[in-house]
């Protein structure tokens, strides 16, 4: 057994190297969901009831009015299919990556995270996924193509396109902030409670946030900013959104995420002892 | 029996002194959906010209804000942890003290109800002032309130009892859980007040036990009954409340017959 | 003379520990104003390694080891001093450090429990980029040093401690680091699993050539391992050098152990008495007079004598007496 530096794969590029990793993370985690496959399917089951039992509340509410702010029904079901959409999306990777992180933070295992020749913040933020959460980022698109299917206009390339868009900057939106949150677990231990607080005020994206009134609606696009996150995807495959917001939105993720990194690295600073 | 509660409280109280924080920050999260409900009838009601059916806009917003307050002092997560203590093989040594483990959640439930009921108000009241809430209910109203919560109380509390034996069966009632959490969204009153649900729901409703926990006291404290109904009620909440406690009787034994056959 | 492998030149830390008192007022207090302790857990330490050397870092809990192997492996940034290993400088974290060294901590597991090592092994592969035909090399030839074959795969979770430990050794060490520091690699274990693992890293010394700087609070651990030891105390280096010198200036005496048919007497002519009971007693004597003190106390107990043994003074003992002297010990004429 020779001792010398591994080389390094020639083929890959330090993109191709992180997926591959991201690669072997979902595939042992997608390994060990199927030893519990009875659990698997009842997840789907359940995220079945609950979007079910939620276009429900849609229809009763529509049942007596025919728009709600300007949103008619069908666009109603696509603005619940993105919350879900955004939910699934943060909870295959986000969520189960970051509840680890606190474990981690609490038994003093980060350490092994930090010894890797591989970016922290990569490895804290994807290193767990819950698979089963694919079906409800499935079933999330389903319900849109249904409430788009009723709208009956044709969805443009152009807004197809802003959808998509705009959807990655709402997951990475939430992640900014699941990533502040988390990361105030290095000066404070107990930071559950605050997540569950987050995750209450999510809640909220299941109405267009215009519903709301103004402080609600400040609240909900910036520090909690679930709002803008599912309305803007929902508004941009609507067609009501153009270039120019989704640029605006963008910037608006990309400054988001900046702080939440920023925060993470001054977290990682005080926990290694760097002088500040 | 009084001793004894009173001995359990006070130990209880001790425990939940270190948790305060954590039992506030959990309040605020139940509250967050009756508050988002709330602000998307109001939003619907000013757009339908400020009143849908009988409820005007300031209705919805009382009624929910009692919905907010009933929920709270509604609230049982006793299955939830009965699973987690079964798992943890906490239940055999509770089941060898002659005192029913259910005392021990009972008094938990309500150190927390008591624990965080005055900020709920405050947060209550500020929910009020947001949204313009104004009460027309009457004296009677608050005195039919009390009987009312309490049977409320009492009978989320055996469903939810019922609901936690499923766990000497099942082990995970997980989906359990959440197949009662959101047939209840659906048919309590959360999405919106029972009288503006399709009809074959208000029937489901009124016959399954689902509107006598939420929905039934939340009108009463609203002051949106007259004295016949909120008596009718009562009775009807009374009634669902002795199927509960039946129902668990045949549970509990039942359950722990398969407890003990599985080797506790 | 090759580079060395760790270069630490008085390397400080010093620890800002928040000062917490009881009660309503004090946590409010806190939140305004807070009252900081500082803690000195390594006080200014100079040594090197050179490549292939097994090093034994000894001392006491709370004497700092623990503390200089998370510098030494980048976790932790000094207060002062500096250091390099394998060339860097730890706490910069650099990618081509990272990939050389590995650190093993006895009591706490990298490994996803829920999951087969096998499939952790995977994770890390990718981990650290390792080339697969060089990956199934380092796997096989630690899974027959280790005897890993049947523990690969089954969940991390339904395994025994040593079971444990032995494949978190082999997690740390597939990317064939040149540099392992080990941290109470043999903490918890029976004494069967200890002895195999020290086993390994000797084996694993000698087949690759690693540096391996290791701490522990057995001794059997560093006298198996070896040859040369640093010992902290106070975050303090006391000692630096072969472990058979330092038995020699700190314990320079042999043990006596008598075993007598009747009473024990005054013994004080043949040595040092440490101890004694109603027959037996334990004295030490001077190493160069060992044999003829030895030989004396035969000769004049007589029949009275009914078992005697000349014992090296235990390690522990020797040890001990390094970290109660508190002052560094001059180095040791090679």
């Amino acid at each position: 057994m020779a001792r010398r530096t591994p080389r390094i794969q020639r083929g890959g590029r330090l993109v191709l190297r992180y997926l591959r990793m991201f690669r072997a993370f979902a595939s042992t985690e997608f390994q060990f969901e199927m030893e519990y496959r009875g659990n698997f399917y009842l997840s789907i089951l359940e995220m079945f009831l609950v979007i079910g039992t939620s276009i429900a509340a849609v229809l009763v509410m529509f049942g007596h009015t025919t728009t709600i702010n300007g949103w008619t029904l069908p666009q109603m079901i696509v603005l619940l299919g993105v919350y879900y959409l955004i939910q699934g999306g943060v909870n295959l990777v986000f969520s189960p990556s970051f509840e680890r992180l606190m474990e981690h933070v609490r038994a003093g295992t980060l350490d092994f995270h930090l010894l890797k020749p591989v970016n922290a913040q990569f490895l804290v933020s994807t290193r767990h996924l819950r698979v089963v959460r694919a079906a409800d980022l499935l079933l999330g698109l389903v319900v849109v193509i249904v409430g788009l299917f009723q709208v009956g206009e044709q969805v443009g390339v152009g807004a197809a396109l802003l959808f998509a868009l705009s959807l990655v900057f709402g997951v990475m939106l939430v992640y900014s902030l699941l990533l502040g949150l988390v990361t105030l677990s290095f000066w404070f231990v107990r930071v559950e409670n605050l997540l569950a607080i987050f995750w209450a005020f999510t809640e909220a994206g299941r109405f267009p946030v215009d519903v709301y009134p103004l402080w609600l609606r400040v609240s909900l696009s910036t520090i909690v900013p679930i709002g803008i996150a599912v309305t803007a995807p929902a508004n941009a495959i609507a067609g009501r959104m153009d270039w120019i917001a989704v640029a605006l939105l963008g910037a608006g993720t990309v400054l988001a995420v900046g702080i939440a990194s920023a925060l993470w690295r001054r977290g990682l600073k005080s926990y290694t002892g760097a002088s500040a | 029996m009084i001793r004894i509660y009173r001995q359990l409280l006070v130990a209880q109280i001790q425990a939940a002194a270190q948790y305060r924080i954590q039992a506030v920050l959990w309040m605020l999260f139940s509250i967050i959906r009756p508050v988002i409900f709330l602000a998307a009838w109001t939003a619907v009601s000013n757009a339908q010209g400020g009143s849908i059916g009988s409820y005007t806009t300031s209705d919805f917003a009382a009624y929910y804000i009692a919905l907010t307050i009933v929920g709270h002092l509604t609230t049982a997560w006793n299955s939830f942890e009965f699973e987690f203590e079964v798992r943890q093989g906490r239940l055999s040594p509770k089941l060898l003290r002659p005192l029913h483990p259910l005392h021990y959640a009972v008094v938990e439930n309500l150190i927390w109800k008591a624990t965080t009921f005055l900020p709920l108000l405050v947060v209550c009241a500020l929910v009020a002032a947001t949204f313009n809430v104004q009460w027309h209910g009457q004296w009677w109203h608050l005195a039919l309130f009390v009987p009312s919560i309490v049977l409320a109380a009492a009978l989320a509390f055996m469903i939810a009892w019922v609901i936690a034996t499923a766990t000497f069966w099942l082990q995970r009632i997980n989906t359990v859980n959440t197949l009662f959490q959101r047939v209840g969204f659906m048919f309590a009153g959360q999405i919106a007040p029972l009288a503006l649900v399709p009809t074959w729901m208000q029937v489901v409703s009124y016959s399954l036990p689902f509107a006598y926990f939420l929905a039934v006291p939340a009108e009463i404290l609203r002051g949106g009954v007259t004295l016949e109904v909120g008596l009718l009620y009562l009775v009807g909440q009374a009634v669902w409340l002795g199927l509960m406690i039946i129902a668990y009787r045949f549970a509990w034994r039942a359950g722990l017959r398969e407890y003990s056959a599985v080797g506790a | 003379m090759d580079a060395p492998v760790v270069d630490v030149r008085a390397l400080r830390k010093v620890y800002r520990v928040t000062e917490r008192e009881t009660g309503l007022a004090a946590t409010f207090r806190s939140i305004v104003k807070r009252r900081y302790r500082e803690v000195l857990a390594v006080d200014g330490i100079t040594f090197r390694i050179d490549p292939g050397e097994v090093v034994g870092f000894l001392g006491p809990n709370g004497a700092g080891k623990t503390t200089t192997l998370k510098m030494l492996s980048g976790l932790l940034h000094p207060t002062g001093g500096e250091a390099t290993v394998l060339g860097h400088v730890p706490w910069r974290r650099e990618g081509d450090f990272l990939r050389g060294m590995t650190l093993l901590m006895g009591n706490r597991s990298q490994l996803v429990w829920d999951i087969p090592a096998a499939d952790s092994f995977l994770v890390l592969k990718e981990i650290y980029a390792v080339p697969t035909a060089q990956y199934k090399r380092t796997l096989d030839e630690l899974t027959e040093l280790l005897e890993l074959q049947p523990l690969l795969h089954k969940p991390v979770r339904g395994l025994s401690l040593g079971e444990r430990m032995k494949v978190e050794f082999a997690a740390g060490l597939l990317h064939s680091p040149g540099v392992a520091f080990l941290d109470e690699p043999t903490l918890g274990l029976d004494i069967s699993m200890q002895g195999r693992i020290r086993r390994f890293v000797a084996e694993y010394n000698q087949r690759s050539g690693a540096t391996i700087l290791l701490t522990s609070h057995y001794m059997d651990d560093v006298v198996a391992l070896c040859r040369r030891v640093i010992v902290i105390h106070h975050g303090v280096l006391l000692y630096d050098g072969a472990l058979a010198d330092l038995a020699e200036r700190m314990a320079p005496y042999k043990r006596i152990t008598v075993t007598l048919r009747g009473e024990v007497g005054d013994l004080a002519a043949f040595g040092d008495v440490v101890s004694s009971t109603d027959n037996t007693a334990t004295i030490h004597v001077p190493r160069t007079q060992a044999g003829e003190r030895t030989a004396r106390l035969v000769r004049e107990l007589g029949d009275q004598l009914a078992d005697i043994s000349v014992e090296d003074p235990p390690i522990e003992e020797v040890i001990d007496k390094v970290f109660t002297s508190e002052r560094p010990l001059a180095e040791a004429t090679a």
